[in-house]
């Protein structure tokens, strides 16, 4: 099999047109991933001025009331992580910034997308956009005509006389095609890791491992399928064209046509019901019998009766700022029951979209790219429900300082002290590390290796039944 | 003459006896039909949004106008509104902007995914409000596209035209009888050329169909669609004409797929990801910083303005306050300036808003500068300009927000500083500056 190996190798680096492709691949990924890693650090030093410049404004803030603070608010950038160069997911049609304020959870907005007219239906030039149609395209054309040309040349024959099996011949073939995708692969990696070294930690490591062998797998699957086809049908054109279409099919149009099923089959709702079935909560009560002016009348009654006072006037306190703080829990049960609802069809949505990897790897392969990229819906939702925690800790703060800071009931034009301001904790959004979430992704690597497993069966079963 | 309609018929009988030509090419029209059937339900889920928001204006509208008739000053739980006062008048008069989707929608949703089509105007509204944000969606399924009639044309079509193609004059040249095909017609160069046609002829009728399809079902004949069909007739060739000099000139079948192949490859992922890559290097994201100090900082500077400061900056932004009422005293009323310094906070965001769309301006006249060698996203940007759903088409209801919002904000601050007194009949004069149907 090595020796089988080491003689198509030779053979490619025979042929012209192989090293010229070889070559000019080389040359081109390693250009994009170098410029996509240029473009990721502007991205996120644009990010970081942003966010210093906010909490610039935030620090200088002059004595103020709280309350006046929590409705100035502060702003969440969406960073991107460091992979992000590699493959983008949905950064681009993503909001970028979330405005953090008292009362009301906004929605993040400024989408790249947005700001500028359509360029690319499939995205920036990056690594994952040649990993997942230049590359594939390549190793099949380089695999439709490797077992043909060598049964019509007479080659298979000889080969099979001087001893090789059908089937070890057709497995170093698969094996020698994939290495050339496994090369192009490990210099990306390569020329990520040396050109981001400063950011290179176990995390990314293990996610640039996850990458790697989501495409490696992939690769082997479109080989052995290629290889397979011209087994069956003797004939490298209908082997070509069939590839051609499963990749069509895979790449192209399963994807958009799942994308749509999902999304059908977990409708979500419109801007519109949304915001008003969440204002009708808010308004009425989580249950729709407990009206805001109960629940106020409540607190006031056990306030007073915790300091043992009869009038509001008599509190040690500000009653408005524990006011403040109710109605945001009470908002904040709101957000959870009905951004928890949202979510949970997002999250049945992408469930959905992975189990349609058992027809189409390439959804897999796409969840997987995305996910260790860390630019997928997962690490979205995680941005905004760490964004939200922040918010309740950031507003509660507030509202602590004006309930407890040392004004008293009705004093509305008390203010706190720039310190105090400046001792608000910044928000800093850590991405999460893979290994915490790769129960996500456990679906999408099963399909996979199921995918690898199941066809090289077939391979191994047809090259038992073939007759050369 | 007639040999060369032969040929043409000829093909349409190697076309009709290729089962993966034939089962292609229903796909594709089945795939066209889901797509205009899901471009409908789109049409379908705005237009429902947008009744049902008509619906909520017209109740809330009503129940202020109920105060009039009755000579109430606003709701009973809320004994400080006034809205004989024209500032309370105003400002509970919450209206909406809406986008209404163009009728070829269904032919191409283009960008409208990526925009909010509706806005609730109220006296601090801004068109870069969050809750302009676009409709609730599935990011990874919009990064994948949508099943959409121009996606099927732009990428999805030239793939058919590969299969439909890639084996005329390769197979003859795989088995090796190409020669007898010249000596028999007379040369490859017509041969091929009416064997393309062929397909030309069936793809352009079979698009020109599905468009007239929406066209009927939506009542619309207009120079749009002459425009959308002209605009895919023209991409189809864009397509044909390259493919006609592949056939011509390559070895084989396997030739022709593979540079068939790359051709769509470089036209409509390499060059467009290229340029976009490009684009975004030129000009990344814009966090809008501009935008959030005037919407933040800058605005709580002007909540801080003393009332002489406030009466300045409104007769700076105003100058013909001069000849009011409010303007005409000595002395400067706190209310009135304070009711009105919303116009203050508009005037800021206007001018951080100028700022921020010059900046995607550059970006645009950058893409636009692509087009003589991305003919792709030439052809995507036309056809989303044509169906309504292009970047101009939201910058222009941006536009139209932002007028509402001046106009809105002028009545608010004239009618103020006039001291004027609101009865049903202004109040319904009001009406016609607030509603957008007015």
């Amino acid at each position: 099999m090595k020796e089988i190996i080491i003689n198509e190798w030779v053979g490619y680096f025979i042929n012209k047109l192989f090293v010229f492709l070889g070559v000019f691949f080389i040359f081109f990924l390693s250009l994009v991933t170098f410029l996509g890693i240029i473009q990721n650090d502007k991205i996120q030093n644009e990010q970081k001025l942003a966010h210093e410049h906010i909490r610039a404004q935030w620090d200088g803030m002059e004595a103020s009331n709280p309350h006046s603070a929590a409705h100035y608010g502060t702003y969440a950038f969406k960073p991107i992580s460091v992979l992000n160069s590699i493959d983008e997911g949905i950064s681009s049609v993503t909001g970028n910034v979330l405005r953090l304020e008292g009362h009301r959870q906004n929605d993040i907005v400024f989408s790249e997308a947005s700001q500028s007219l359509i360029i690319s239906k499939f995205g920036k030039l990056n690594p994952s956009l040649i990993f997942q149609f230049i590359i594939p395209l390549l190793l099949i054309f380089f695999s439709f005509n490797t077992y043909i040309s060598e049964r019509q040349t007479g080659r298979l024959k000889l080969m099979l006389v001087q001893g090789a099996s059908l089937r070890k011949i057709i497995f170093s073939k698969v094996l020698s095609i994939w290495f050339i995708g496994l090369l192009l692969l490990l210099l990306t990696l390569f020329i990520q890791i040396i050109f981001n070294s400063d950011n290179i930690n176990s995390d990314v490591i293990i996610r640039l491992s996850v990458l790697f062998l989501s495409y490696a797998f992939y690769y082997f699957i479109l080989i052995n399928i290629t290889i397979l086809l011209s087994v069956i049908f003797k004939s490298s054109t209908a082997a070509l064209s069939l590839t051609v279409l499963t990749w069509v099919f895979w790449t192209i149009f399963f994807p958009t046509i799942m994308g749509n099923t999902t999304e059908k089959l977990s409708p979500l709702p419109t801007r519109i019901e949304f915001k008003e079935a969440m204002s009708e909560d808010r308004s009425k009560g989580i249950d729709g019998h407990n009206p805001r002016g109960e629940r106020r009348d409540a607190l006031e009654k056990a306030t007073l009766e915790r300091y043992n006072v009869d009038k509001l006037e008599d509190l040690p306190i500000n009653f408005s700022g524990i006011v403040m703080q109710e109605d945001e829990e009470y908002g904040n049960m709101v957000w959870d029951k009905h951004f928890g609802n949202l979510y949970i069809q997002l999250e049945k949505q992408k469930n959905n979209y992975q189990l349609s990897g058992f027809i189409n790897p390439f959804a897999a392969l796409q969840n997987l790219s995305m996910g260790s990229a860390g630019s997928d819906m997962y690490h979205h939702l995680d941005f905004l429900n760490k964004s939200e925690s922040y918010r309740r800790v950031f507003i509660k703060t507030l509202n602590d300082e004006y309930a407890f800071g040392g004004s008293k009931t009705g004093e509305r034009g008390w203010k706190a002290s720039n310190e105090f301001f400046r001792s608000v904790k910044d928000f800093n959004y850590e991405l999460p590390t893979f290994l915490s979430f790769y129960t996500k992704y456990l679906i999408d690597i099963i399909i996979l290796l199921f995918w690898v497993f199941f066809t090289s069966i077939l391979v191994y079963f047809f090259t038992r039944k073939i007759t050369v | 003459m007639i040999r060369y309609l032969n040929i043409f018929l000829f093909e349409f009988k190697h076309f009709r006896k290729s089962k993966t030509k034939v089962i292609s090419y229903l796909v594709f029209i089945l795939a066209c039909a889901f797509s205009l059937f899901n471009g409908f339900e789109l049409q379908k889920k705005h237009l429902n949004t947008i009744d049902n928001i008509q619906i909520n204006e017209d109740e809330s509208i009503s129940e202020i106008i109920t105060w009039y008739e009755n000579g109430e000053k606003g709701p009973k739980d809320r004994s400080w509104i006034d809205v004989t006062n024209p500032y309370w008048s105003i400002r509970y008069s919450s209206t909406y902007m809406i986008k209404e989707p163009s009728k070829l929608l269904p032919l191409g949703i283009g960008q409208s995914e990526q925009y909010g089509y509706y806005q609730k105007l109220s006296i601090w509204s801004s068109p870069f409000d969050s809750d302009i944000a676009e409709e609730i969606t599935n990011y990874e399924r919009l990064i994948n596209g949508n099943i959409d009639f121009s996606f099927l044309i732009l990428f999805l079509l030239p793939l058919l035209l590969i299969i439909l193609t890639f084996n005329i004059n390769g197979l003859e040249k795989d088995l090796k009888f190409n020669n007898l095909i010249s000596i028999q017609v007379g040369g490859s160069k017509k041969w091929i050329f009416y064997r393309l046609l062929f397909y030309t002829f069936l793809v352009t009728t079979t698009i020109n169909c599905m468009i007239f399809s929406v066209a009927f079902i939506n009542n619309v004949f207009n120079q749009e669609l002459l425009h959308l069909i002209l605009l895919s007739n023209l991409y189809i060739l864009i397509f044909i004409v390259p493919f006609y000099f592949i056939i011509k000139s390559s070895d084989g079948s396997t030739s022709i797929a593979f540079k068939m192949i790359s051709l769509w490859l470089l036209l409509c992922v390499l060059i467009p990801g290229t340029a976009h890559q490009y684009a975004n290097f030129k000009y990344p994201v814009n966090y809008m910083t501009d935008f959030l100090d005037a919407n933040r900082k800058e605005t709580y500077d002007v909540f801080k303005y003393s009332k002489e400061e406030l009466n300045t900056r409104l007769l700076e932004i105003y100058p013909n306050l001069n000849s009011t009422y409010h303007a005409r005293d000595t002395s400067v009323n706190r209310t009135v300036v304070r009711n009105t310094m919303s116009a203050i906070v508009n005037k800021l965001n206007t001018n951080a808003i100028g700022k921020i769309e010059q900046q995607n301006n550059l970006k645009n006249n950058l893409i636009v500068s692509t087009y003589w060698y991305n003919p792709v996203s030439y052809f995507q940007n036309k056809w989303n300009a044509i169906t309504c759903s292009d970047y101009h088409a939201y910058s222009k209801f941006r536009n139209d927000i932002q007028r509402k919002i001046d106009d809105r904000l002028e009545l608010l601050v004239f009618e103020c500083w006039d001291n004027k007194t609101v009865d049903l009949k202004k109040y319904n004069s009001y009406l016609k500056t607030l509603r957008q149907s007015n």
